[in-house]
């Protein structure tokens, strides 16, 4: 048997990953489902970062373990966990088996012809990546090169991502969101002040734990933000811790207590300025005589000397994408929640 | 056989993007095919990551005596951050999209009370 090219921890962790797939897929309990799917993101995380990309694993593990399975769970939360045991037809099986193993065959047929795993001279590795790590600290003094490749080389995918994020709240507004009357709003007040002194689902230390927490939350999630420059991390990690810390605030208290603090409005309206942020900064380039997102000739109005003005760009502009990030994902999440009622949820 | 054992993170991907798929083809439930779409997703950026991996290659966040030299960077010491940032992103809006099938689904379950495709069919029909 060939030595593996890989470690062997990871052998482990790609297995196991296969295995949560399975179990995730088969448990018939939704709400379990959501749970091993959490676990299997965590996995995947952890593999990402043996192969050396951080914040990849760092983005997995706020997004993918946390904030994707907190939707699943509200979801099922307003809706149903349980499943209907009922099998399929055998023509629909073997069909399906069919389709599936055709793909897995021509998938696996291109095998031999991929570059050997960890080459450094493959195509991916040699042609275009070495100018990025060779040049991110002569041209934009920022030493984590996927940062200066994020929001500087590639600024133009990014931007269009964010909006992506952007656009994406808006449908699941326009899917969900429903008008609720005045006078219906009211009534839930009336039944809160009816129920019994104990409610299991209003837990003091839940509460209590989350008040400690969420400071500590948001400041880590500044402290990526603002030090992704040097460290994994940036405007897409601390904007979903950011969002993730408002979560569990509308989860431990109340979503009305949330929205107390955030009204619907002010949501919607600090998406938009995220993604106005990138863009206005790209415009302010075009005005200062340069091309859209060159933040070299932003240097006049940034503080710090010549050569830094790349390295501010990229810092407003993380700051525009964590904005979209953060409040995108708390209004996903009330959306889901309140089943587009905006009033009372998990 | 020695070919499947050298490249072992690119089988892994062929089997996660076949379980995605027969999840999104075979489950009757609507959130069972949310899973399964992002299921294939991971198997995707697991496949970008394995192609940007370097053997003996470090996270490529450059140290601090290497930024002060700049012409003392190796370039094969560090991992691809290429691939990196295009999965990067790919995650934030993977989530985003999660939550769309997910509202969509809540929508359905709204007006037929229940996610399985087969009741919600006959609901139809009726």
């Amino acid at each position: 048997m060939p030595s593996l090219p890989i470690w062997e921890f990871d052998v482990l962790l790609l297995v196991l990953v296969v295995l949560f797939a399975l179990i995730s897929l088969s448990i018939r309990n939704l709400m379990g489902a959501a749970i091993v799917f959490g676990a299997y993101s965590f996995m995947m995380c952890l593999i990402w970062a043996g192969m050396g990309a951080v914040d990849v694993a760092f983005t997995e593990a706020a997004v993918g373990a946390g904030v994707s399975t907190v939707f699943i769970v509200s979801t099922i939360y307003n809706t149903s966990a349980t499943m209907q045991n009922k099998p399929g037809g055998l023509t629909f099986k073997l069909f399906i088996g069919l389709v599936v193993t055709l793909t897995g065959a021509f998938l696996l047929s291109a095998l031999p012809d991929f570059p050997e795993w960890g080459d450094s001279e493959s195509p991916a590795n040699a042609v275009v990546a070495p100018y990025y790590i060779k040049n991110t600290i002569t041209d934009a003094h920022v030493p984590n090169v996927v940062t200066s490749v994020l929001a500087d080389y590639r600024g133009f995918d990014t931007l269009l991502e964010t909006t992506v994020v952007f656009i994406a709240c808006i449908a699941i507004y326009s899917i969900l969101r429903t008008e609720t009357a005045k006078s219906k709003t009211d009534e839930p007040e009336e039944e809160i002040a009816v129920l019994p002194s104990y409610d299991p689902s209003d837990s003091l230390i839940v509460r209590q734990a989350s008040r400690f927490m969420i400071p500590f939350m948001q400041l880590f999630a500044l402290y990526v933000i603002a030090h992704g420059h040097y460290s994994p991390g940036g405007g897409f990690q601390g904007g979903v811790i950011l969002g993730a810390s408002l979560i569990l605030l509308a989860i431990s208290f109340d979503l009305k207590f949330l929205l107390g603090h955030w009204s619907e409005k002010s949501l919607m309206l600090l998406v938009a300025s995220g993604v106005f942020l990138y863009a206005a900064v790209g415009l302010a380039c075009v005005f200062m005589g340069g091309n859209y997102l060159d933040y070299v000739v932003l240097d006049p109005i940034l503080p710090g000397k010549g050569d830094m003005a790349r390295s501010h760009g990229i810092l407003l502009v993380e700051i525009g994408v964590g904005i979209t990030v953060m409040f995108s994902m708390v209004a996903i999440h009330i959306n889901l929640a309140s089943n587009g009622r905006f009033d009372r949820g998990l | 056989m020695e070919n499947l054992i050298a490249n072992f993170n690119y089988v892994i991907v062929v089997i996660l993007m076949m379980i995605g798929l027969w999840a999104m083809l075979a489950q009757k439930n609507l959130i069972k095919k949310c899973i399964g779409m992002a299921i294939f997703q991971t198997g995707i950026i697991l496949f970008f990551i394995s192609i940007g991996a370097k053997n003996e290659a470090k996270v490529p966040i450059l140290s601090k005596f290497v930024a002060e030299n700049p012409p003392a960077i190796i370039v094969n010491d560090y991992a691809n951050p290429l691939t990196q940032i295009l999965m990067l992103t790919a995650i934030v809006v993977g989530v985003a999209i999660l939550g769309v099938g997910l509202a969509l689904a809540q929508k359905i379950y709204q007006q037929y009370s229940t996610f399985d495709e087969d009741e919600i069919l006959e609901n139809q029909r009726k």
